[in-house]
């Protein structure tokens, strides 16, 4: 009995540490809704990443990861290049 | 040596102002995005299905008709510089492309630069447009056509992408060699309206028409 319920505690434990990594981005440029359209497209393609939450008014985009998956830096500069925009990491934070 | 000179001309054009678009209609977008984009007026017809290879590049094709011509033309758009700033957005776009014009069942051909720049926050949107289709003048007494436009418009409220985003517009345009229709400057009061990828535009010109405007990126 003891070593079920340790084992349960140790499941619920371990989920945040399972669950998917969020991570925000500033955006520079990202001023309409036109802009913010191109952005999701980019970053939903991605496999590694969940959801996108996307604000212009806070202009930042806050990527949820699949579990155990992220992308770069240099990775999401990329994407947002592409899509014509510029990342302000300096904006970033992780929850 | 006519020809060849309009073939010259056409090359100057094309490889000194480069490509250009319709400010207003985001002529270039993401990499792999499609937008298409069509202008109506009484008097006008502008049809636009553009392509963008990267951030900064598109080929796409225009079909215009005004008041006594038909215009077919293949074009590329090119983002020359774009400026993200923290609240705002400015770009410089140059365009151009060679076509035919279609005249009283008779076919030419024509070469089409264009310039347009535009700033905008999310509550202020100023814009300048100027097109250029220029004719053979050697073999064509008309001038050439073309359009040029100021636009100026401001967010009532301020929305998410994903809600619906409200703005009205002023936009004063000049028409050049559009024969019957005439060169006077046209202001027309417009209301733009979209959520996420599509756009409607309609408006009311003070003296009098209509304009009908729609875009989609996809």
């Amino acid at each position: 009995m003891k070593t079920i319920v340790l084992g349960i505690l140790g499941i619920f434990m371990a989920l945040p540490a399972m669950a998917g990594q969020e991570l925000k981005v500033g955006v520079k440029g990202m001023v309409c809704a036109f802009c913010a359209q191109g952005i999701e497209k980019k970053f939903r393609a991605q496999a590694e990443v969940s959801d996108i939450e996307v604000s212009l008014e806070n202009k930042f985009v806050k990527l949820k990861f699949k579990d155990g998956m992220s992308l770069s830096e240099t990775k999401i500069a990329e994407l947002l290049k592409d899509a014509g925009y510029e990342a302000n990491f300096s904006a970033a934070s992780k929850p | 040596m006519r020809r060849l000179s309009f073939a010259a001309l056409l090359v100057l054009i094309f490889s000194t102002i480069g490509y250009s678009g319709r400010s207003d209609a985001h002529p270039v977008s993401y990499k792999g995005a499609w937008g298409l984009m069509s202008y109506n007026s009484p008097d006008m017809t502008e049809v636009s299905l553009v392509h963008s290879l990267s951030s900064r590049l598109a080929i796409g094709s225009t079909y215009l008709k005004s008041s006594d011509s038909e215009f077919y033309l293949p074009r590329v758009n090119w983002l020359a510089k774009r400026w993200n700033n923290e609240d705002s957005q400015a770009n410089i776009y140059l365009s151009g492309g060679v076509g035919a014009e279609v005249f009283q069942a008779n076919h030419q051909t024509v070469g089409m630069a264009g310039i347009g720049m535009d700033w905008e926050s999310r509550r202020y949107y100023v814009l300048f447009d100027h097109l250029h289709l220029h004719r053979d003048l050697q073999r064509d007494h008309r001038p050439n056509y073309g359009y040029m436009k100021l636009r100026l418009g401001t967010a009532p409220f301020l929305a998410e992408y994903d809600e619906l985003n409200v703005w009205l517009i002023l936009q004063g345009e000049r028409y050049f060699g559009r024969g019957p229709a005439g060169d006077d400057v046209e202001l027309t009061q417009l209301l733009r309206f979209y959520v996420r990828n599509t756009l409607w535009e309609i408006g009311a010109r003070l003296n009098g028409g209509w304009v009908l405007n729609y875009m989609v990126h996809f």
